[in-house]
């Protein structure tokens, strides 16, 4: 009884799932609502984020809609919910490449996640545009994959060459980064252009996500004494920063590379964070309405502050948009891969143009923290130089 | 209802190879029926899980050891694999089975010292072990590629025919499921089988009747860690990228999920599993984030409907059957008859 | 040398909160006598009570302690109605996965209900740090230990000496025999399991204060360090627990110190191994060591 029972039950689980998906269309359609695909890691240790990317793209598709739409059609999103496992987000993947209404992929939210799906996506010819990806070798890896992350070869060798060089002058550097694929290609990135700067890294430590005690870490970048410490993660940034001035060290100057201007930082630090400094592709400006508008919407929408990601899924469905205005009538997932990697927008975070590989080349900023709020520092010379 | 399940069930068993022959043609079929590969992807999930959930219901059904790391074999077969394949230049064929005899070799190193050890105190070993490979793979730059991962692993080929995609990748998968059933089903009707269920039911009586416990503990350790092993290195080609995040607790905790909520101790039992909990975390999409607290209470409703899991050795020590209990139900029935 | 004494510290420090809650850990294995996987969660749970408390009434450490430590109570009985009282005759692995399954469940409805970012616990404790000649010690850090050290003290003392605490120890090792003694099993189980629960829940207010932040998915790595903690202390002896957790702690920063934080949990991981194969009961006597 009991081996039938389970073949009878998934003998009908099996049938069930097959009939619930056996009639599908299999021409392009050329009008209605043009689908795009997100996957997002809704549930599981990355939620945080994956809420971020939903209401992200729907507040941008809201908006091209609300303007009329791409040429007289609506935008679509269909979201699907990744957990974060590869295993899901590639069979997701494989369900929007079978599904010829979905015209592209925005997501995942993890590089490893990112990098299972690109024989998939490269082999149904969609494009699978992630706005976090960070491992370096992701876009590289098929035509169809990009990113809008922004390779750490230009932001990690800015932060050091321009906020610890030129604007703090300092010379010997305490580190900690997070080892992950995105930590450790910015301290690759970091550290070579230290060499080039003639800055020198008296103490470089790492640990692995979900880190929660930071205080050996901190205790072993004391002994080496630097004179500034330069924190490289995008979750974890507000614990270090709170330990380390709770563990009374309160006269070393912080600076960070990751987290952007966070507005979720400040809450999770206070008063910690005044005077930190940080590079970033975009800046919430308070005298920008339009920014300002934008960052209200995604509190009042999400119920959190804005971090990077969201603004990069933001950009994603902005991006898309242009590439699909750019096809004109023939709206395919070909045409949209072609006219993508020509696509050269302003985005809310800052301005984008893919280069060869797929990749995002950005321009960054310097901004610190002065009374609980964001400022960019300018006056000096090189402000422009940057990349 | 009843009868009908009885006749049906004799049924099978009087034509038990026909049975197996055909539902074995259907799985090979199939992929000509569905044009979907996100279908295909599913069932290539569920049938690497029932893989490794049945890799893992050797140690924890058949001989009663509770290990609940098991991600760590898993992440050793994929990684071994890996590395064989894009370093060596090694060919699937012979990556697979150096994978699997390599990780039966970490089995029966994890088995050593847990040997004395009971219940609990062994769980927390496996965990131990998991994290530590883990973690020994996120760090090992030289040879894991760290927390980059290891890319462009090479896909099986055999005459010039490449298993690239879930369609054609599905009979490996398929074939190293019907494999492990197969060479398990035959174990199990061993001596060697024999023994590790002897060893289930009750080590005393088992050691007292001559068997040498630690010798097939150690063995039954090394047995389910090849066929992990092997699980994992079927896998890694299959994405063709892999790094360390994909092999966390959780993996081992869903992998030993799916052999609960199917049944320990039969061979069916976890493949059931991989098919009720793979395909309930697709069909419950609909509902959202809410999709994780439903699964959470799958797993409660199981254990309090069916402690011995779907199809689950009922008349073990597993589904909380005492000596004394089958004893006194046995009475019962001759009282009732 | 001082640099040496600093790190010596923070593994003190860091030990002194795993102990914290590998304490309402074995108090809850003890007792209940089976192992669970939801303790993270319960901390989780013990952690957004004071934190909602705080947010309303003010930084009032009380008051934050006893919200937490009723939180968590009303969790614990639910996690002892579904995960132990209907398995206490079955085989262990039904309950352990059946914690599992409420683990998976908690975690993801907190995620739902309390949102899924983190949130910040700043300035509930005013922080001073001391130097006492080469070393340092902050406000926080002091309170932890004391804590500990008060807490570990009053349990044992009332787990040995109080008819109560007996009954209790009773129900733990025999719940046949202390059924025949006229203890109410059931009842003085689920008042175990809660009381473990509620110092889980504090220790989860602790936590988030000593780290400043908390969030849904907190959990999972504080349980199993609790869980290890436990383990290496013998499971059921709140002292050999605490000293557990303190040994942890101590290992993992001394190796950090010696190599780096990426292999923080396997030199604890490594580090139980490895005591667990000299001494397959963990540090506790053999006698105490049940499950």
């Amino acid at each position: 009884m009991k081996k039938l029972l389970a073949f009878a039950l998934s003998a009908v689980m099996t049938m069930g799932c097959f009939a619930g998906c056996a009639s599908q269309q299999e021409q392009v359609p050329t009008d209605g609502n043009i689908k795009i695909g997100v996957l997002a890691p809704l549930t599981g240790t990355n939620a945080e984020y994956g809420k971020g990317f939903e209401v992200g793209t729907q507040m941008a598709v809201d908006r091209i809609n609300a303007a009329g739409g791409i040429n007289g059609r609506n935008l679509e999103l269909v979201v699907k919910d990744s957990k974060g496992d590869q295993k899901e987000s590639s069979d997701l993947c494989r369900m929007f490449g079978d599904d010829q209404q979905i015209m592209a992929i925005i997501g995942d939210f993890t590089s490893g996640a990112c990098m299972a799906n690109a024989p998939i996506v490269d082999e149904a010819k969609i494009v699978q545009l992630s706005p976090t990806a960070s491992n370096p070798d992701y876009a590289g890896m098929s035509d169809y994959c990009f990113s809008i992350m922004g390779r750490q070869d230009g932001e990690a060798p800015f932060y050091a060459k321009y906020i610890l060089g030129k604007y703090m002058g300092v010379k010997k550097l305490g580190v900690i980064y997070i080892n992950s694929d995105w930590g450790k290609s910015c301290f690759d990135n970091f550290k070579s252009q230290c060499d080039e700067e003639g800055l020198e890294i008296v103490e470089a430590v790492n640990y692995v996500q979900d880190e929660k005690d930071f205080s050996s870490l901190i205790t072993k970048l004391k002994a080496a004494s630097p004179d500034v410490i330069c924190i490289m993660d995008q979750g974890a940034v507000p614990q270090v920063i709170n330990q380390i001035r709770g563990s009374g060290w309160t006269d070393i100057p912080i600076t960070t590379l990751g987290p952007g201007t966070s507005e979720q930082l400040i809450d999770l630090c206070g008063e910690n964070a005044e005077g930190l400094l940080l590079t970033s592709p975009f800046f919430f400006d308070p005298d920008d309405a339009e920014l300002t508008a934008w960052k209200d919407e995604f509190i009042k929408k999400a119920g959190f502050e804005p971090t990077i990601h969201p603004v990069c899924a933001y950009d994603c469905v902005s991006l898309l948009a242009e590439a699909i205005k750019a096809c004109g009538d023939e709206v395919t997932r070909t045409n949209i891969r072609d006219n993508l990697a020509k696509v050269d927008i302003v985005g809310v975070s800052g301005p984008l143009k893919f280069n060869e590989g797929g990749d995002i080349t950005r321009q960054y900023l310097i901004c610190g923290v002065e009374d609980g709020k964001y400022v960019v520092k300018e006056g000096f010379d090189y402000s422009k130089e940057g990349n | 209802m009843r009868d009908f399940i009885t006749k049906s069930k004799a049924l099978y068993q009087k034509h038990k190879i026909w049975f197996n022959i055909a539902i074995l043609v259907i799985l090979v079929v199939l992929p000509l029926f569905i044009r979907q590969s996100y279908l295909m992807g599913v069932l290539c999930r569920i049938l690497l899980y029932a893989t490794l959930a049945g890799s893992l219901n050797a140690i924890n059904g058949y001989s009663g050891q509770t290990c609940i790391g098991h991600a760590g074999f898993f992440c050793i077969g994929a990684y071994c694999e890996a590395i064989l394949a894009t370093r060596l230049g090694l060919s699937f064929w012979l990556a697979l089975p150096i994978a699997g005899i390599v990780t039966a070799i970490f089995g029966g190193i994890i088995a050593l010292p847990t040997l004395k050890m009971k219940g609990i105190y062994l769980s927390i070993v496996t965990l131990g072990f998991s994290e530590i490979v883990r973690l020994v793979a996120l760090n090992w730059e030289g040879l894991t590629g760290g927390p980059m991962g290891i890319k462009g692993i090479p896909v099986p080929k055999v005459f010039g025919m490449q298993f690239s995609g879930s369609h054609t990748y599905y009979y490996i998968f398929l074939a190293i499921a019907v494999l492990f059933i197969f060479v398990t089903g035959r174990v199990i009707r061993s001596r060697v089988g024999r023994a590790w269920i002897s060893i289930r039911e009750d080590q005393l009586a088992a050691k007292s009747l001559g068997v040498q416990t630690s010798h097939y503990k150690s063995m039954n350790f090394m047995y389910g860690a090849f066929w992990a092993g092997i699980a994992g290195a079927a896998y890694a080609p299959y994405v063709r990228f892999i790094d360390s995040t994909m092999f966390t607790l959780d993996e081992g905790f869903n992998i030993l999920s799916m052999v609960i909520i199917g049944g320990q101790g039969t061979l069916v039992g976890p493949v059931a599993g991989s098919v009720i909990v793979n395909l309930l975390t697709e069909l419950l999409r609909p509902v959202g984030q809410w999709r994780m607290v439903a699964y959470g209470l799958l797993i409660i409703v199981m254990m309090w409907w069916r402690p011995q899991g779907l199809v689950g050795a009922s008349d073990s020590i597993l589904s909380g059957n005492t000596g004394k209990k089958r004893l006194s139900r046995k009475a019962k029935k001759g009282v009732s008859a | 040398m001082e640099y040496f004494l600093n790190q010596l510290i923070n593994g003190l420090c860091q030990g002194s909160i795993y102990a914290l809650m590998a304490i309402g850990y074995s108090v809850v294995v003890g007792v209940v006598g089976m192992v669970t996987f939801t303790h993270g969660e319960v901390i989780m749970i013990g952690a957004f009570a004071s934190f909602y408390v705080f947010n309303a009434l003010g930084n009032n450490l009380l008051l934050g302690v006893v919200a937490s430590f009723a939180a968590s109570w009303i969790i614990g009985m639910i996690i002892y109605k579904v995960c132990y009282e209907h398995f206490f005759s079955a085989p262990r692995h039904i309950s352990l996965i059946c914690t599992i399954g409420i683990s998976i469940l908690i975690k993801n409805l907190a995620q739902i209900v309390f949102g899924p970012n983190q949130m910040p616990m700043l300035n509930v404790v005013k922080n001073n740090v001391y130097k006492l000649g080469p070393v340092q010690i902050s406000t926080v850090q002091i309170l932890v230990i004391v804590i500990v050290v008060v807490l570990a003290g009053i349990l044992s003392l009332v787990f040995n000496k109080t008819k109560w605490g007996i009954a209790l120890r009773a129900v733990s090792q025999d719940k046949t025999a202390a059924y025949m003694m006229g203890i109410n099993v059931k009842r003085t189980a689920m008042i175990g399991n809660c009381i473990g629960c509620g110092l889980g829940g504090v220790a989860g207010m602790l936590l988030s204060i000593y780290y400043q932040t908390l969030s849904a998915t907190m959990g999972g790595s504080y349980g199993m360090k609790a869980f290890s903690s436990s383990v290496l202390g013998g499971l059921t002896d709140i002292r050999f627990s605490a000293i557990g957790g303190l040994c942890i702690g101590l290992i993992e920063n001394l190796g950090i110190t010696i190599s780096s934080a990426s292999f923080r949990d396997v030199f604890a991981f490594g580090f139980l191994i490895l005591v667990l194969i000299i001494r397959p009961q963990g540090f506790a006597s053999k006698k105490g060591a049940r499950p």
